[in-house]
This record gives structure tokens, sequence and C-alpha cells, in this order.
């Protein structure tokens, strides 16, 4: 037990940051899950690694505002590819997906084997780690995901080109912010949970995703845990638990239903 | 509920206050300055690690305690020259203690204080992993242990000014007992001079040129890179022409390279603390040595 943690200064913009995933990667998720292609946010973060590696490699060495360029410019193209392999191949869509990711993966280890100076810096550039964001940094990202936000709700995202742009805008800033584990957590978790549900599906997994991201940061603090890790845990046994409550409520509404049709 | 309430209100009082916190609050990034930090503070000082002998100190999880500590922290003793580059700064920005921050007293990096080896005029891409300021696995040889210690007293000094004169009366007798264990490490390792080994990672330029062990090969091709087959390939030609004694790992490694080249060559692999607590002989800065050395010694045999 260790309470020295437990402080909102240390905790406040850790949460924040994970709200605002969760704001985005909750509706993203449920069209992931019904696409079939749940690793698609795993690709594209490699995609965007690979794109900032390459220019790295080609001798140019972007920095600040350019290296965020190259990575969405790179996400942007693997979004396209993936949009195109839909069109054409959408019986193997998912396993194009994962020989993408492989292939982003070591085209990283490949580039950098030959010039490797700084080489694990920059892959650490692209996966952030919950606790070390700050609230200068989330400006940017809350202005970003609102209009992606606003675009999701307005249009028809369903369409499957602005589906892959939107997807690639989102996963590129998030795992920059809160690292992979937690972007897939909160892609697909709380989806999941509520897959059972007819009414208010989303309001449901955004209030299990925001308990899930609180509990976690807690339990880190408190037991001295690596907080990522710890929120991926407690997102999981809280959605284990509310979609065993959803399943409950819908038998006993069955039941109550048949008995007053019965009678 | 109320009176409950009122309880945690106090007991949250309390811990705010931290009535028996020692004088000195000392974060060290790794343990074998925390445990200098021990010997050179005694009581006067608590000690939290960041890092434990079976990390690599390049990296490193994020807890919300380590941002806590680091705000209360007097003093940040670190080895510094890029080590830490991939989480200390980020560390330093989210505990805003201005204490510590680089430029401060209560801001100490080991490799400022002795040369360094492995200096690079123009950082080279081509050379691997490396670190432009100099190699920074300084706690290998003992005699840069012992110019950190001074500078480090120097430090406590400033920073706890009422206890400078007990500082300085915990340093004489530190020394005193560090300049013996020198001289009896120096003469017990004396057959290890001129022994070949092969390395894993190149982490023990400075323990190789205090006891004139020489390096023949080095598993990663350059620091930081796995090695690809063309590199493994012209090591095992290398080592029969040109055989090797032991293959040395530091204890935080992972061991499969090493042991695939031990099959091959039949050379024993010994694997070192690298820092205090990496074997169970090694539990303090002594013991660090003791082991090194012992495990050198019945590696050679």
């Amino acid at each position: 037990m260790n309470l020295d943690g437990l402080d909102m200064s240390i905790l406040g913009p850790a949460f924040v940051a994970g709200l605002l995933v969760l704001a985005t990667h909750v509706p993203l998720g449920q069209q992931v899950l019904s696409r079939g292609i749940i690793f698609i946010d795993l690709a594209i973060a490699q995609i965007a690694g690979l794109g900032v590696i390459a220019a790295h490699s080609a001798g140019w060495e972007p920095d600040g505002w350019m290296v965020q360029g190259v990575a969405l410019t790179a996400a942007l193209l693997g979004a396209f590819v993936l949009h195109w392999t839909e069109r054409h191949f959408r019986d193997v869509q998912e396993a194009l997906i994962g020989v993408l990711f492989v292939v982003a993966a070591t085209g990283g280890i490949l580039l950098l084997s030959h010039n490797p100076q700084g080489g694990e810096h920059l892959k650490e550039l692209l996966v952030g780690q919950i606790l070390w964001v700050s609230y200068q940094q989330l400006i940017p990202v809350a202005i970003l995901y609102a209009f992606i936000l606003v675009i999701w709700f307005r249009t028809r995202h369903t369409r499957s080109m602005l589906f892959y742009i939107l997807f690639a805008l989102t996963v590129t800033a998030s795992v920059q912010m809160v690292g992979v584990y937690l972007v897939f957590s909160s892609l697909i978790i709380p989806a999941l949970a509520v897959r059972q549900l007819q009414r208010y599906a989303m309001l449901v997994a955004y209030g299990m995703g925001a308990v899930g991201y609180a509990a976690g940061l807690i339990a880190s603090a408190v037991f001295d845990l690596p907080t990522g890790a710890v929120i991926v845990w407690s997102l999981a046994l809280l959605a284990a638990l509310t979609a065993w409550l959803i399943q409950l409520t819908s038998n006993r509404m069955r039941v109550t239903h048949t008995r007053s049709a019965s009678s | 509920m109320k009176e409950f309430m009122k309880n945690i209100v106090m007991l949250l009082a309390i811990m705010a206050m931290h009535p028996v916190s020692a004088n000195v609050n000392v974060f060290a990034c790794e343990p074998e300055w925390g445990a200098l930090a021990k010997e050179l503070g005694g009581s006067r000082v608590s000690v939290y690690l960041a890092t434990t002998a079976f990390q690599d100190p390049h990296h490193i999880q994020a807890r919300p305690s380590l941002i806590a500590k680091l705000r209360r922290a007097d003093l940040l003793i670190c080895t510094g020259a890029e080590l830490e580059i991939g989480w200390l700064p980020i560390l330093l920005r989210q505990a805003g203690n201005n204490r510590v921050q680089p430029g401060q007293p209560g801001n100490f990096m080991a490799t400022k204080h002795v040369t360094l080896l492995d200096k690079l005029t123009s950082v080279d891409r081509s050379q691997g992993d490396v670190h432009a300021s100099g190699n920074p696995h300084i706690q290998t040889d003992p005699r840069k242990i012992a110019k950190v210690a001074k500078a480090l007293t120097a430090t406590l000094a400033k920073i706890d000014t009422t206890h400078s004169v007990e500082y300085d009366r915990l340093y004489r007798d530190f020394d005193k007992r560090w300049q013996a264990a020198i001289s009896r490490w120096e003469k017990d390792a004396a057959p290890l001079k001129g022994v070949k080994v092969v390395v894993h990672h190149k982490s023990w330029v400075y323990m190789m040129k205090w006891l004139g062990i020489k390096v023949v090969a080095s598993l990663e091709a350059k620091p930081g890179v796995p090695p690809g087959a063309g590199h493994l390939s012209q090591i095992l030609s290398q080592l029969r022409t040109e055989p090797a004694q032991m293959i040395i790992r530091a204890a935080y490694q992972e061991g499969r390279p090493d042991r695939w080249l031990s099959e091959r060559t039949k050379i024993p692999v010994v694997v070192l603390p690298f820092t205090v607590g990496g074997t169970d002989q090694a539990s303090d800065l002594f013991g660090l040595y003791d082991s090194t050395i012992t495990n050198l010694l019945k590696g050679r045999q």
C-alpha cells in the first residue's frame, strides 16, 4: 500500500487523457468490431512508426510537428491501402491487416539495423505512457478529437474511406499519448461489453470505460504498479462484470415478458 | 460516517506532515547510487530506488509513485550521460520539483564527476546505440565510484549544511574502507590480467580497463542492435583462431544469445551483477565487486 501516488496533480492529466481516448475509441470500436478488423489499430500504429523511422533513415531529421506530419502521412497511406484491400479482398481483410502489421514492424527493424543511433528512442517517440502526459499535450488532441467526433456523428461514417481516414487520425494521436495496449483496450473492451445491449449501448460503454480508467489509475497509485497495465486489467474485469449484468437483466426481462404473455 | 470521514482526514493530515522523515530524501535512478547515498548519508538520508538490478535502466514503466517520490525528493542521483534520457526528462517535468531540476545542487549526475571513455567527437550514426557524451556504465570501476563519492559528499553537505561535519566523517570512513577494498580486489584479480573475453553488450569498458581484461568480441555488432547471422558467424570463426576464456553478461540481460554462443564454442558464460542487487552476494557496493571478481575468477578456471 502506498498513498503517495494518490495525488490529483499526478493522476488528473492521465484521467483526462483516458476520457479523451474513450470519447473517440468507443464509437470507432463498435465499428471495428462489426467489421471484424480487430487488429487495425496495431497495424496503423506500426505504420505511423515506420514512417518516422523511414524519414530518419533517409537522413531527414523530423522534429516536433514534422514528426507528427510524417507519422500522420504514413498512417493515412496505410488507411488508403486498407480501404483498397477491403474493396478488393474483403473476405481476407483481417488477415491482410495482420500481415501489414508484421511487415511494418519488421520493416522498422530492418531500417534500423544499419542505422541504429537513436532508433530505440524513435520507437518510443510513438508509443506513449499514460502517466507522462501533461495538460498542454492534451489540448491539440482534444481539438483534433472534437473535429473527428463532429464528422463521425454528422456524416455517414460507415462509408469505408471516411472510416479509415478518421481511424488513422485518431489512433496516431492516441498511441503517442497512452500506448498501444491502452488504445487496443479502449477500442475493443467497452464495445465488446455492450455488444448485447440494444438501447443506451454507447452511454453504458462510455460509463464503463470511464470507471475502468478511474479504478485502474487509483489501483496503480495505491499498489504502486505500472499504470497502463493496471488500467487494461481494470477495463477487462469491469467489462466482464458489465456484460454479465446485461445478460442477467435481459434474461430477467425475457422471463417477465414470457410470464406476462402466458398469464 | 461523520466519525469515519474525520478519521480519514486526520490520517491524511498526519501523512502530509511526515513527522518521521529523514533529513535528505534521495531519489536514486540506479541501485549503485542508492547504495552509495546510504554509505555516505547514513541515517541522515532515506533512499528511494527508481530501478532494480534486473531492469534495463534505459527503459522504465511509468508508475504514480515515481512522480510522487521525485516531487518530494531533495536530491536526485542518476548516472547521466544520456543513460536515463528516455524517461528522466519527462519524469522531471511531471514532478515539477525545483530542487532537483538540472543546474540545481539537488540534481547530481555521477558521470559529470569522472572522465568518460568512448567519448565521441562527432556522433557517427553508423556506430550503433552509442552515447555521444561517453560510455555511462562507470559503476564497473571502483576507482570511479571513489571519485563520485567525494563529489556526492560535497553535494550532501551543500543540501543539508547543518550536518556537513557528519557527512565529512562518513566520507572519510567510507573512503578508507573503499581504498583498502580496491587494493584487495586488485590483488585478487591479478590472475585476470590479459584474459580474453567475449562481451554481450558494451557495458564493461571501465572494468576491462581497470583489471586489464581483453575484449576480443562483442555479441552485439553495434550496441543496442540484435546480432545478425553474418556477425555471429564472424565471431564463431574468430573464436576458433583466437579463443576466449569466458562470455560475460550482466544479470539484467537476456541469456539466450550467450547460451547460443556458449553451446557452439564450449566457452563458459559468466553472469556478473553489474550493479548492487544483481546477485545475492552483491547486496551492497562492497559486495558488488566481491561478487564480480569471485565470478570472474570462477569463470577463468
